[in-house]
């Protein structure tokens, strides 16, 4: 019996020393040279468990990498990736209740295993992180440059108080904020989110760190701002040689600042690898599914995205196999049986940087001559009956004349009066005609939205007219009309998770609106499985709640629900911009289809132009409340004339290493002016990259007088290989072919 | 700042007099105080009773809107808010009233507030620790405990200590020693005396609601995003707490006093009772027993104004902490 004791303690004391004795090992292996002399921040063999109420979750399993001074390495993944939870490992930030093994060293110190206190000497001052909200990741009580001063503070606590307030000056000049002097005594509120991510920037690079960690820096924000943003940081990286780790999802904004790219999928790194090995020579079936499932701005001809089928496995149960497996259509058993290790790729080429390694046991097999569309099965391009049919002989289904929405600002908390008026919307005019795509797109704040509320509200009070299928606003607008209107025009919403009642069952979700237009209960049950089988999903899930579904599939139900009264118009409301990428392409894909198969109309809301030109036929890019240009989506996306619109697709960044570091990109000044200070002539000269650069007795003409639509005129398409049909496309500018300000065009150097 | 404090002022003056008149018609339309003098021996004839009415300023013939018009008019120009049916008057009754009310509640009030929060931060730093789950959990029963049982409880202990230590240390009932001669000093230990026993009582209920609000509020912060970038530039979790949570999760519980020093002040008529100390809280009880229009009204009015006074509190709390309200 004591024996029994004495073994059974002998052995717990045993595991505690070998797990010593681990750690030891892979601090030895550091020791012994492993890691180059020249690396920043070494990361070997991280491991992040979870104790959660279900059982432990293995969030990180197994990180290596190497980072060198002035080298930046993108972390790649989709959400439940693992790769914030490393990032915040890394420094220290994750509850005391993560279970973290490994080894990380910055500068040779090892950081695993500190205390809260000891890591506070190298937090903020060697390695510091902006993290991806702006909005809230600042403390809204304290003035900006009491939070910069404070970074300086804590680490160094002899520095005067003027010779921190100057810094804190010319910290904010750094990032780009105008007249920093007066600005460093604002609150965060009165900043914006793109200018706060730059108090963000301007924080994290206050002490020179070494290491510089962006957790998903730019995807809060608009396009024109992220290309502002990124902007910062790469003056940043280069103001103070840091090394940089980018995590993010979107595979265009790495594509320019990386120079080594790690893909994780399920808490491990399933390829690693210079960028251009990782986009031009991928070697792991689900890096070429990421780099298919991107839509691409740049490109006009039309081919399926491709969709990577199912959803990432739960880390509560380790994976016996390949992690990838269950939604990789390459596996086969071998790819079951033992998780594969991350290999070196044959014939990768040793550039100094990361390796090129995957974690596949086909890599031999893939390589850049492989089709990922037909690794993957994409879909074929589907064709609509109408797009044989010219756009002007088929019939209108949704108009919109002049509509118009203004909304009083007040002031005063008794007695209301009137300061300003806010013109969200502002002399909106356009058609959607039957089987075609039309997309509105914009930065935030510029009207999209609104503009759809108005098409919804469908009242006949409203300030304009909304012909929805022949019924106009201005005839009738009883409930009769409605709900005939109703049965025409179906919306989709951005947040499937949000726009699904929890506690109603699939089958209720889709039988509402059926029951609503009167459909008896055995066609209800027809009809609902025949939408769940148009949408993708099993029939017979119909009995499910919302919850038991991944959120691509939460959004099919969205769009099922929609077709349910068979409109002919759908609104979408940022369909994907809530899904993980390769979701969105299964989602994409289907809208596609649905479109081809039963001849719908979308007008479709988006943030992303990428999507917008994939699904598009037509575009309208709004600015402040206006349609500055319009037109078949190929023209605009190719020869945009309205400086606004070259911005803002200037601002996209593209999957495309060697295109994103040479080409010339336009970034815009400041954010989008507030509604109230919209000037009198052209909304845009504020921020204008012509207006700025054009001779003064033009610029007065842009101030003066606003400039409306205008089609674009023949002798500009002399190229045109059909130069007899008119152009389908307008844009409001006196000068579409001013020279843009020298100081809003950036070209990085190739390095 | 000044002037955004001016202004909420103004607005809350304006407030009271539109609950002070809604509250006199009310009262003026319900209360009958000649049902009262009915029940006196030997029983006055109507004519008397309207008599006597008269006299005071409270003559029933009138309409209510006459009278309204004539206690307005006797406050604005002679600050007189009338007299009971008694006969006594309300601006003399009042000024005691509010005196004893005062000093029964403000130290308790402050007491109330500092540990509250003050435990509220303790308790959400030691989260689900031992010391949390004590607190916490008195705090949830005094909740739900009835006032008028945690005084009778307190009571009962400190007679149990007079008993105990044999000699007369606490009065649990009363105000001062009717009588008492001596000095200074021997006045000062009597009135300790009385108060010690109500302040304890009040304060010991009180700081419950204060104490749950703020360890929420507190825990609600902890894991903000911006306690996180703080952490980032290299404050311990402990700094970051403390200079940048605390700060943030304080402002939903200086709105909240707005609302609770109103209704422990007005609302406190079980403690004055119990303790018997006569102040407005049990004053506004017996007011309604009597018929009493005006002062019903008067505690009516009272009642609205220290609510203004939390509310400008709380505003000039929030102002203080919150710079998002400045910015007007």
């Amino acid at each position: 019996m004591s024996h029994e004791m004495t073994a059974g303690t002998e052995s717990a004391d045993l595991s505690a020393e070998l797990s010593a004795i681990e750690r030891l090992h892979v601090a030895g292996l550091h020791a012994a040279g492993d890691a180059p002399a020249d690396a920043v921040l070494s990361v070997r063999d991280l491991n992040v468990r979870f104790n959660t109420e279900n059982g432990v979750v293995h969030a990180v399993r197994g990180i290596d990498f190497d980072l060198r001074a002035g080298k930046t390495l993108g972390i790649v993944g989709e959400s439940g990736s693992g790769k914030s939870v490393t990032s915040m490992a890394i420094m220290g930030l994750l509850p005391p209740t993560a279970e973290i093994t490994g080894s990380v060293r910055l500068q040779g110190k090892e950081l695993l295993g500190l205390s809260d206190k000891a890591m506070c000497q190298y937090r903020g001052n060697d390695i510091a992180m902006v993290f991806q909200d702006p909005l809230s990741s600042l403390t809204p009580v304290y003035t900006v440059g009491n939070q910069i001063i404070e970074a300086l503070t804590v680490h160094n606590p002899t520095m005067s108080k003027q010779a921190k307030e100057a810094r804190a000056v010319e910290l904010l000049g750094m990032v780009g904020i105008p007249s920093p002097k007066d600005r460093i005594k604002a609150f965060p509120h009165e900043f914006s989110g793109g200018m706060r991510q730059r108090v963000m920037i301007a924080i994290a690079i206050a002490n020179n760190p070494r290491v510089l960690i962006a957790d998903e820096p730019t995807t809060a924000l608009d396009v024109t701002i992220q290309a502002q943003v990124l902007e910062v940081l790469h003056a940043a990286q280069e103001e103070t040689g840091a090394a940089v780790v980018m995590i993010t999802h979107d595979l265009g904004v790495v594509a320019g600042m990386a120079d080594d790219i790690m893909v994780m999928y399920a808490g491990k790194p399933v390829e690693t690898g210079s960028v251009d090995d990782i986009y031009y020579n991928p070697r792991m079936p689900y890096t070429m599914g990421l780099l298919g499932a991107v839509p691409r701005v740049d490109a006009a001809e039309k081919s399926s995205l491709v969709p990577i089928e199912g959803i990432p496995p739960n880390l509560i149960h380790p994976p016996t196999g390949c992690s990838f497996a269950p939604r990789c259509p390459l596996a086969s058993d071998a790819c079951l049986h033992g998780e594969p290790e991350l290999r070196p790729v044959t014939g990768a080429s040793l550039n100094g940087g990361l390796p090129h390694r995957a974690a596949c046991l086909k890599t031999g097999s893939l390589g850049p001559d492989v089709d990922v569309r037909e690794v993957f099965r994409a879909p074929a391009v589907p064709v609509s009956h109408f797009d044989a049919i010219p756009r002007a002989e088929r019939r209108t289904v949704l108009e919109l004349r002049d509509v118009r929405k203004h909304f009083p600002l007040m002031k005063g908390a008794l007695i209301k009066r009137r300061i300003g008026t806010v013109k969200a919307v502002d002399g909106l005019s356009f058609d959607i005609r039957e089987g075609e795509c039309f997309s509105i797109v914009g930065e935030s704040g510029c009207g999209k939205t609104t503009t759809l509320l108005e098409i919804m509200e469908f009242h006949k009070d409203q300030d304009g007219e909304v012909v929805i299928g022949g019924l106009s606003n201005k005839e009738a607008s009883d409930a009769k009309t409605k709900s005939a209107m109703r049965k025409e025009l179906q919306m989709v919403f951005q947040d499937p998770t949000g726009a699904l009642d929890p506690r109603f069952t699939v089958f209720e979700v889709l039988s509402e609106p059926l029951e609503n237009a009167g459909m008896a209960k055995p066609q209800i049950r027809k009809r609902i499985m025949e939408l769940m089988e148009l949408v993708g999903l099993q029939p017979d899930h119909v009995n499910r709640f919302p919850n038991q579904f991944s959120g691509g599939q939460r959004q099919r139900i969205g769009i099922a629900r929609a077709l349910a009264v068979n409109p002919k118009l759908v609104v979408l409301d940022e369909p994907v911009s809530a899904l993980d990428v390769s979701v969105q392409a299964g989602v994409i894909n289907l809208l596609d289809q649905l479109r081809a198969e039963l001849g719908l109309s979308y007008l479709m809301v988006a943030h992303d132009l990428s999507v917008v030109r994939h699904v598009s036929n037509r575009v309208a890019v709004m600015y402040l409340g206006k349609i500055v240009e319009i037109g078949d989506v190929d023209s605009v996306f190719d020869n945009p004339r309205h400086p606004y619109t070259r911005a803002l697709l200037s601002a996209i960044p593209v999957p495309d290493p060697v295109l994103e570091r040479t080409r010339e990109r336009i970034i815009l000044q400041g954010d989008l002016p507030s509604p109230l200070e919209a000037p009198t002539g052209c909304n845009f000269a504020t921020r204008c990259p012509v207006f700025v650069a054009l001779p003064p007795a033009k610029q007065e003409k842009c101030l003066s007088l606003e400039p409306g639509l205008a089609t674009v005129a023949e002798t500009t398409g002399a190229g045109h290989p059909f130069p007899a049909a008119p152009i389908d496309q307008q844009f409001a500018c006196f000068y579409p072919d001013g020279e843009l300000d020298a100081d809003m065009l950036v070209v990085h150097e190739t390095n | 700042m000044i002037r955004y404090l001016a202004k909420r002022a103004l607005t809350y003056v304006f407030m009271i007099f539109l609950t002070t008149t809604a509250g006199y018609f009310l009262a003026v339309n319900t209360l009958q105080p000649a049902l009262l003098e009915q029940e006196r021996i030997p029983r006055p004839t109507p004519e008397q009773v309207a008599n006597s009415f008269r006299l005071k300023g409270l003559d029933p013939d009138l309409s209510p809107w006459e009278r309204y018009v004539g206690w307005l008019t006797a406050i604005v120009t002679r600050w007189d808010w009338g007299r009971s049916p008694n006969g006594a008057f309300i601006n003399a009754e009042f000024g005691d009233r509010v005196w004893i009310s005062t000093r029964l509640f403000l130290a308790s009030i402050v007491l109330t507030l500092i540990i509250g929060v003050a435990l509220g931060v303790y308790t959400a730093a030691r989260q689900y620790r031992a010391s949390d789950r004590v607190i916490t959990s008195y705090s949830y029963l005094v909740y739900i405990v009835p006032a008028p049982i945690a005084y009778f409880l307190v009571q009962l202990g400190a007679i149990n200590i007079n008993e105990t230590v044999g000699e007369r240390i606490f009065f649990v009932t009363g105000i001062s020693t009717p009588g008492l001669d001596g000095g200074g000093w021997a006045q000062f230990v009597d009135m300790l005396a009385h108060y010690a026993v109500p302040t304890f009582a009040i304060t010991i209920v009180g700081w419950g609601t204060y104490q749950i609000a703020q360890r929420q509020y507190l825990l609600d912060n902890v894991n903000a995003d911006f306690v996180r970038t703080a952490r980032a530039k290299g404050l311990t979790r402990n700094q970051a707490i403390s200079r940048h949570a605390l700060r943030v999760s304080f402002i939903p519980v200086a709105q909240s006093i707005a609302f609770t020093i109103p209704a422990i002040f007005a609302g406190g008529f079980f403690a004055e009772k119990i303790f018997a100390w006569h102040g407005v809280g049990s004053w506004s009880i017996d007011a309604i027993a009597l018929q009493d229009v005006n002062a019903a009204t008067a505690t009516l009015a009272y009642g609205s104004v220290i609510f203004a006074i939390g509310a400008i509190l709380a505003d000039f709390a929030t102002t203080l902490v919150d710079p998002r309200v400045r910015v007007q």
